[in-house]
């Protein structure tokens, strides 16, 4: 059976961009910018259906189905997610536990022609997540203070006025040199993002294509990342989408992942 | 062959019904192709249908999983893997019927998971999700937050499935003096009485995983009473034959299992301590050639990444307390297992190795496999079992028996 390689993903798609209060016209500090992206909120708990379509430089397609659950529990996330589809990752799931402290990620996925629950490290940041264009560092949550953030300049993209701030991490070992992103000023939600490989060329960029607002929620519900010099990408959409359902602290338990949807 | 044949037609109607209702099908077809280095000779031609038919409800789910296994497309083998129905409560689940059971936290290794017994027939080399048998039991798990409690009644007792005596995977033996063997003593008959009973608390918890386990059970493994003919017409003994009765014993053990992680990397550690095993012994007043020990069987492992590849290693330890001199069985016995893992080319081609290395008996089983995935749903697989060293060894026995083999995979 093919391994998968699963990360803490995808609530509402949470990397780098976000919702923020309206603010008046004033000038930001990247650091302050990005603080914006980050900080918003996104409800109590989130139901989606998650398809990612992996498509290769020949134009062929793959396509994974993932239906996922998220739960703020004060000072841990909850997440767990049943894979749909292909067939051969068919009744799988994976949970993770995020900490607001600087404590790891608890993370277990659950092997149903093993029928067993494993745990797997979370030291595996720049791992591709099944096969597709964005890693574990691409969808997982990332802290203000991991990056020096610098506001480049502004910038009109889609006849949206954006701020362009440039992120380079404070650890020398990281997989990226620096990325770029361009954040809305009217609603500080990330547009478009650049990511420099370690030889400061340009590897992915990643294109916000669709975001709705779901229960005073802004939802990122379709991107695309792509990957210029190999030129494969993979789109994110997300459907079904429901926040502050009261999804019950029991979902995310060893039970619940091995009983499957 | 009948009752086989009963199955499939139960099967067939059960698939009926099921389509009736909107159950999930799923499963794989595939073809699986070996040759011997040595001869060239097929060690496996094997092409096999695996269906999984499931309901899943919210007070109640259903599975059915049979196999069927065409070998050198003249023999069928219908295993039925799981057939059992789930019932959900607030607090607890009930589980009854044809299962498997899967306990621990090793891989490849078989410690406190003895709930559902193993099928040697082709040595250690089934995918481990096809190696150990179901059994009919009564499964009943009551939560607590994060822990669960679970009770396991088996009625009906399933052993080893050992290899066929002129299989390529027959277990090598020497015998003083040539052997027949009674198999009457070997079946337990289903009864109160003779039914095992397994209990576990688990939990998962944000700083360590672990289990605890006991079982009042049956060694699934047979022991060999042994009852030695002499002649005596020339004065001395002479030994000239040997009577084999194999029969099964009752056993009590209890273990446990861990994981946690440790800046980056994942530590397992299991244990088991089995009550009164017997085991073989050259003791001449030994009844049976057998003697009765405690024994310890445990591992520590690690899980880790360097750059893209994926690290496992386990080594392991069987230890045979208040060792005899005289027994056949060696006091402690060492193994290691490796295992790397490299994808490439976003996931379709994967590199593997996977090893048993015997360090007790300096032998060992090399695993190295390249599979390619052409889509979601196909794959083809180009492996090969290198059996090395001490042809006394676990693995080196089967020195003759290194293959070089292909699957081909259709997911449905």
């Amino acid at each position: 059976m093919r391994k998968l390689k699963i990360t803490p993903i995808l609530l509402a798609m949470s990397f780098a961009f976000g919702f923020g209060t309206e603010v008046s016209a004033q000038d930001f500090t990247g650091k302050q910018i990005i603080e914006k992206v980050y900080n918003r909120s996104v409800g109590e708990d989130q139901t989606s259906d998650l398809a990612m379509t992996l498509t290769n430089r020949n134009g062929d397609q793959r396509i994974r189905k993932i239906k996922q659950f998220t739960k703020d529990m004060g000072d841990v996330e909850k997440r767990i997610m049943f894979f749909l589809s292909p067939a051969d990752v068919k009744n799988t799931s994976f949970m993770s536990w995020t900490y607001d402290s600087d404590k790891s990620d608890d993370q277990w996925i659950y092997l149903p022609a093993l029928k067993k629950t494993k745990r797997i490290s979370s030291d595996s940041k720049s791992d591709y997540f099944m096969g597709s264009d964005f890693t574990y560092d691409d969808l997982g949550d990332r802290k203000l203070e991991d990056d020096t953030h610098k506001l480049l300049r502004e910038e009109t993209i889609d006849g949206k006025e954006c701020y362009v701030v440039e992120s380079v991490s404070n650890d020398e070992d990281y997989m990226y040199s620096k990325t770029m992103v361009w954040v809305n000023k009217s609603n500080f939600i990330g547009v478009k993002k650049e990511f420099f490989d370690e030889d400061e060329d340009l590897l992915k960029i990643l294109t916000i294509k669709e975001v709705k607002e779901i229960s005073g929620i802004w939802v990122i519900t379709n991107s695309e990342m792509k990957n210029v010099q190999k030129n494969h990408k993979t789109s994110i959409t997300l459907k079904n989408v429901q926040i502050n359902s009261g999804i019950s602290a029991s979902k995310f338990s060893e039970r619940m992942m091995t009983r499957g949807l | 062959m009948k009752i086989k044949g009963l199955i499939l037609l139960l099967l067939l109607a059960a698939s009926q019904i099921t389509i009736a209702q909107n159950a999930d099908f799923s499963g794989f077809a595939r073809s699986y192709t070996g040759v011997m280095y040595d001869t060239g000779d097929f060690s496996i031609l094997q092409n096999t249908l695996n269906l999984d038919i499931s309901k899943s409800g919210n007070k109640v789910a259903f599975k059915a999983n049979p196999m069927l296994y065409s070998y050198n497309a003249d023999s069928l083998d219908l295993r039925l893997r799981e057939l059992y129905l789930d019932l959900y409560f607030k607090n607890f689940d009930l589980r009854i019927g044809q299962q498997q059971v899967i306990w621990g936290k090793a891989d490849g290794v078989f410690i406190t998971d003895v709930v559902s017994p193993l099928n040697l027939t082709e040595f250690l080399l089934p995918d481990f999700d096809e190696i150990r048998t179901g059994v009919l039991a009564a499964k009943f798990d009551y939560y607590i937050g994060n822990s669960t409690f679970e009770v396991i009644w088996l009625p009906k007792f399933t052993p080893t499935v050992m290899p066929a005596a002129n299989s390529i995977w027959s277990f090598h033996r020497d015998f003083m003096a040539p052997p027949s063997f009674d198999w009457s003593k070997s079946a337990i008959n289903p009864s109160l009485e003779n039914s095992e009973v397994f209990v576990k608390y688990s939990a998962l918890t944000s700083k360590i995983d672990f289990e605890l386990m006991g079982g009042y059970t049956w060694d699934d493994n047979p022991t060999m009473h042994v009852d030695k003919q002499f002649d005596m017409s020339s004065g001395s003994p002479m030994l000239t034959g040997l009577n084999i009765t194999p029969q099964h014993h009752r056993l009590y053990l209890g273990g446990g299992s861990f994981s946690t992680e440790i800046f980056g990397v994942v530590l397992r550690g299991e244990a088991a301590y089995y009550n009164g095993k017997h085991f073989q012994t050259q003791d001449p007043i030994a009844v049976d050639a057998l003697i009765e020990k405690d024994y310890l069987h445990y591992l520590v492992g690690l899980d880790f990444s360097i750059k893209d590849v994926k690290f496992s290693t386990q080594f392991i330890q069987e230890t045979i307390l208040d060792y005899d001199e005289k027994m056949i069985n060696d006091e402690i016995q060492n193994t290691m297992t490796f295992l790397a893992r490299y994808d490439m080319f976003r996931e379709t081609l994967h590199l593997d190795v996977f090893a048993y290395i015997g360090l007790s008996n300096e032998d060992a089983l090399i695993r190295p496999k390249i599979t390619y995935d052409f889509d979601d749903s196909f794959s083809i697989l180009l492996g090969s079992n290198i059996f090395v060293g001490d042809e006394k060894g676990r693995f080196g026995q089967y020195k003759d028996n290194s293959m070089i083999y292909m699957k081909l995979k259709y997911n449905f």
